[in-house]
């Protein structure tokens, strides 16, 4: 009966105020929903442990990530296999690395394939599917047999591939499809949504010499081992470590090239942490703000249901002086936070299962391009996430209904009803609440800090000036077949070979320049906005004494009369030519930085420069033969990224995969068609794809950092709008209750700007504190991003002046209302003021 | 000691407060007419509800007149804005409430200072002459720093007196100033309120007490928004103790 009339009463009180029952619970929806979302994001694509169909973790085991680069680098399967059978930490490990393969061509009997398709190839040691866990839905995965030597050549489908390219044919396996140019037969199709490693659209084996090495050899590959139910990852780690020792002098001496530039060579990682180690500090910060707003939240909650509270002391008084139990005074209090908590919490699983849903269609939009999407970023509510929901809602409750409570039970009960008020607040309540507005402050600066940086460094660096006309301009990878054009290396046809590959694009551009919508067409090995990483270069007669105080630069391979294309241009010297083409020639262009800074003089032609690294010099000198418009290769925002450029002729050297870029007139639909028929008449067999316009392939490798802003600028807008309302519930409560003290002072004398001036001064106090704090602690998350971000001048500046000012004036304005409210009663009526 | 023969301090003319609610007017005031001397010692008496509290707060400017006149020193003080109101306030008026009204993060000292920090004519130095007078007075110069919370009832009221006088007011009005002590206290803040009046200060003091009232030398009795009475006291029943 009692429950019943308690609750009765609650749902009245809620209803009493039906503005601020909304806006409890759309707080505790803010920010229960966004901790939801944050934590399925982090849980999905980081935290969680990739266990696949086992019961332990995988643990990815490869050399150290190179940031001068920005990529993965793979090990020798030879150090991987002695790691294993060393640590004895490991059920399995499988060896795979990743590629592409260009399936079909014009002889394809399957039509779909008669325009050859460029597939995620991933090749791999014969246990793949085991160490997964997952079994082909058709046919067989690979056995041991498939990778001896002169084996057939096999591969196995994803579910996709065969769905999109073959019709789902049931009697797929057996039949052979030409991949890069020679005939392989399908063993097997993989189940709806396999990708494993990574992105994988089929598998390939590995070659024979990867499998079982008996000693360290040039092949590159990357680990995937599952842990033994008994070993940790600690374990892993330090058995790497002590590895590294070992084997150290024995790289030194042959195979000093697998080392990082600070000496390191293999790193264990936890699966899902490894695909994005240039990233994780960002996934960290974010884990960090969306606390911190949960923190925010919670403050707000508690400081409305506090003030509240306040409203009702009177009341609570007459209660507690009639009688009521302690017990059944706290639980009354409570079921107002219950109501609000859960159905807060009911609304936060709404708008945390909306926002998954929509980020997997900016997921999918982003990876549409590339289809490198990792299999497991495929964001959804999953049961962990309910019970946080559950726990969250709990801990809530219980913040924001048992604060309240003790606060109306610490009161002076006779005092209350005596005479309700005593003038000002009490020390403690005063001190409590410039607590919490300086929290709320340093929160929301932290949180709108991170947030105006990130985004602000990722929309400069899509909107820099990377040296390339992007308009009118359509990218696109073409690869040749490895097969049908080989290089036979060390032999007398070595250099013919590289010319026929390299003649091959050039057809492709003859071909595409005579057609009348095209302007010219540029084939390089990564385009300006692409590429990133940087090589040293030591230029003759200026050696510096360490190698790595030589000059750096990024280096590209550039066909003839690529400039004009994308719009840049020879400053000084000459293009490349027929010259170049020769066998040993060795020239090079530079950019105009490059000349400028070390060849100030104007005299950088005929001069030459040799590669250095840690193993030593080059013996190979290139000859400058001219100077080229300066252009940024990979983005902005990278820290990998380059303004020093230097080019080589592709001539020479033949390289199998190339960006093409297309100056046209018309429209983008037409070019691209007629890019394909180019590619159909010159050779059906070479391999097109990737294709898109200038500007979407710069944006491309941002696109997940501009994805994590865009929360992040979601997260800083709620953050604000969190700490707006708190504040200012904060100021107009606290001034609320100061009412009397005000009508003290008036009724004394003082005037209306001295009472407002006594808040401004306070506040201002509680900002320069709040903001001190929170600058301080936003740059130094910040600053751990700088490892693989280039954090712009124009971010800092726009976010250490904007947030600041924007803060300090939310906090003067949440002060200046309540106080201007107070100060409009008559003194007469704030001294009586109940 | 003068009274009658005084130049005029307060003057009402026809002073009305009508306070208006939900669109129901209700009449506090009405056709108030009142001339008070300076070193006059008064109190307003009535029932409660009466509207003596009201016409206490106008007195104190405290609120706005509905209609009439309010000359305060021969100055018409009916339509001041409230910075002027403000500033006559501080200077010409010390006021004694009946819950003290202490600010309890402030020390005595501190409390006593408060209205003195608001006029700019007197520098920090004679400030704390003042405060040190105005607490040596009330016999609070022991208890300078302590807080209010720390003071019983009558310790309060007494530094309450304390930053009433020490800005040298015109007029002190007291409401209730002994409704929240005990016989003791309330006793020893009507002999300091006597005492103060010997002294030549002005006082007007609401009260529901009888024996309060008797302490005042003329009485203003309120009924229903009007003054029905206003005599003289006569000496004898002044001289009942409480």
């Amino acid at each position: 009966m009692s429950l019943a009339i308690e609750l009765k009463y609650t749902a009245r009180m809620l209803l009493k105020k039906p503005m601020f029952t909304a806006l409890t619970i759309l707080i505790v929806s803010i920010g229960l929903g966004l901790t939801l979302y944050a934590y399925s994001i982090l849980n999905n694509l980081v935290f969680k442990p990739m266990t696949m169909n086992g019961d332990t973790p995988l643990v990815a085991i490869e050399a150290k990530y190179n940031y001068n680069h920005q990529y993965r680098m793979q090990a020798d399967p030879f150090h991987l296999l002695q790691l294993d059978q060393q640590l004895g930490l490991f059920t399995d490990v499988a060896y795979y690395y990743e590629g592409t393969t260009i399936a079909g061509g014009a002889k394809s009997t399957n039509s779909k394939l008669q325009q050859a398709k460029k597939y995620n190839a991933t090749y791999t040691s014969w246990n793949i599917f085991e160490i997964a866990g997952v079994q082909p839905i058709l046919g067989r995965g690979f056995a041991p047999e498939d990778f001896y030597d002169g084996a057939e050549s096999v591969f196995v489908l994803s579910y996709e591939i065969w769905q999109r390219d073959f019709n789902s044919d049931a009697k797929i396996v057996g039949q052979t499809v030409s991949l890069d140019a020679m005939p392989s037969r399908v063993i097997g199709v993989m189940p709806e949504g396999f990708s494993f490693p990574q992105y994988a659209q089929i598998w390939q084996p590995l070659g024979p010499d990867y499998l079982n090495p008996i000693e360290a050899t040039r092949n590159s590959a990357f680990g995937i081992a599952r842990l033994k139910p008994d070993a940790t990852f600690a374990q892993v780690e330090a058995g790497v470590a002590s590895f590294n020792t070992q084997i150290e002098p024995e790289l030194m001496k042959d195979f000093r090239w697998r080392l990082s530039d600070n000496g390191e060579y293999l790193i264990a990682k936890p699966y899902k942490h490894a695909s994005i180690v240039q990233y994780y500090t960002i996934f960290v910060a974010l884990f960090v703000v969306v606390f911190l707003i949960l923190a925010l939240a919670c403050i707000n909650v508690s400081n409305l249901l506090l003030a509240r509270v306040n409203e009702r002391l009177k009341e609570v008084a007459i209660r507690v002086a009639l009688g009521i139990p302690r017990k059944r005074l706290i639980l009354q209090m409570l079921w107002e936070s219950v109501f609000i908590c859960c159905t807060g919490g009911l609304f936060a699983l709404l708008f945390a299962a909306y926002g998954l849903e929509v980020s997997n269609e900016i997921l999918n939009a982003n990876f549409t391009v590339e289809n490198k999407k990792p299999f497991w970023w495929d964001l959804s509510l999953e049961p962990s996430a309910i019970v946080l929901l559950i726990v969250s809602v709990v801990l809530m409750i219980a913040i924001t209904g048992l604060l309240p409570a003790i606060r109306s039970l610490s009161n002076d009960f006779n005092a209350v009803i005596r005479d309700g008020t005593r003038g000002a607040l009490s020390k403690k309540a005063a001190k409590a609440g410039r607590v919490l507005v300086i929290s709320e402050i340093l929160l929301s600066c932290v949180v709108l800090v991170i947030a105006t940086i990130l985004l602000v460094t990722g929309y400069s660096a899509g909107t820099a000036d990377y040296g390339v006309d992007t308009d009118k301009r359509l990218t696109a990878q073409v690869q040749l077949s490895p097969e049908k054009y080989p290089v036979r290396y060390d032999t007398e046809f070595e250099y013919q070979d590289r010319i026929n590959r390299s003649d091959m694009y050039y057809k492709l551009k003859e071909t595409l320049e005579a057609m009348p919508s095209i302007e010219a067409v540029s084939f390089m090995s990564q385009l300006p906005g692409r590429g990133e990483g940087t090589s040293y270069f030591e230029i003759e007669g200026r050696a510096a004494q360490v190698w790595n105080e030589n000059p750096y630069s990024n280096n590209e391979l550039v066909a003839h009369d690529s400039w004009r294309a994308i719009g840049m241009e020879i400053i000084q010297g000459r293009a490349f030519d027929y010259r170049d083409r020769e066998d040993g020639a060795l020239s090079i262009m530079i950019n105009q930085t490059i000349a400028k800074q070390f060849f100030p003089e104007n005299d950088a032609i005929g001069q030459r420069v040799r590669r250095v690294n840690a193993r030593g010099a080059s013996d190979d000198w290139y000859t400058i033969v001219g100077v080229v418009s300066d252009t940024f290769h990979g983005s902005t925002m990278r820290s990998s990224s380059a303004s020093y450029n230097s080019y080589h002729s592709m001539d020479n050297i033949g390289p199998w995969r190339l960006y093409v870029a297309l100056h046209y007139q018309g429209n983008e639909a037409a070019i691209k068609q007629a890019l394909m028929d180019a590619v159909n008449t010159v050779d059906p067999d070479l391999g097109i794809y990737h294709i898109q316009n200038y500007d979407d392939l710069i944006n491309q490798p941002m696109l997940l950092v501009l994805s994590v802003s865009k929360i992040f600028l979601l997260c800083g807008v709620i953050a604000a709008f969190l700490a707006a309302s708190g504040i200012y519930a904060m100021a107009a409560n606290s001034i609320t209750q100061r009412t009397q003290e005000i009508g003290i002072r008036r009724a004394l004398g003082s005037p209306d700007n001295d009472i407002i001036r006594l808040f401004m001064n306070q506040a201002i106090k509680q900002l320069a504190i709040g903001l001190a704090i929170g600058v301080c602690l936003s740059l130094l998350l910040v600053s751990t991003m700088t490892n693989t971000l280039v954090i712009s001048n124009t971010s800092y500046v726009l976010s250490l002046i904007c947030v600041p000012l924007l803060i300090t004036a939310m906090v003067l304005l949440a002060t200046f209302i309540p106080a201007k409210k107070v100060i409009k009663m008559e003194p007469s009526d704030a001294l009586h003021h109940d | 000691m003068k009274t009658h023969s005084n130049p005029v301090l307060v003057e009402l003319k026809q002073l009305k407060k009508v306070f208006v609610a939900d669109d129901i007017e209700t009449h506090a005031l009405n056709d108030i007419n009142l001339l008070i001397n300076q070193g006059e010692y008064i109190a307003i008496t009535g029932p409660s509800g009466c509207g003596k509290s009201t016409l206490l707060s106008l007195l104190g400017l405290l609120d706005n007149l509905s209609q009439g006149h309010y000359l305060l020193a021969n100055h018409d003080v009916s339509n001041l804005d409230r910075d002027e109101r403000a500033h006559i306030r501080n200077e010409k008026i010390g006021f004694i409430f009946q819950a003290f009204n202490l600010i309890s993060d402030l020390t005595v000292a501190e409390n006593v200072e408060l209205p003195l920090t608001y006029r700019k004519d007197i520098s920090k130095e004679q400030r704390k002459t003042m405060v040190a007078d105005a607490l040596a007075k009330v016999d609070m110069a022991h208890r300078v720093n302590h807080f209010p919370s720390q003071l019983s009832g009558g310790q309060q009221q007494r530094v309450a007196v304390a930053r009433a006088i020490a800005g040298n007011p015109s007029i002190i009005l007291a409401d209730e100033p002994t409704g929240n002590l005990d016989s003791k206290n309330a006793q020893a803040v009507m002999n300091l309120l006597d005492q103060l009046h010997q002294e030549g200060a002005t006082i007007c003091m609401v009260t529901h007490d009888p024996r309060g009232a008797s302490r005042a030398k003329r009485t203003i009795e309120i009924f229903d928004g009007k003054i029905v009475a206003d005599h003289e006291n006569n000496q004898q029943s002044a001289a009942i103790t409480v």
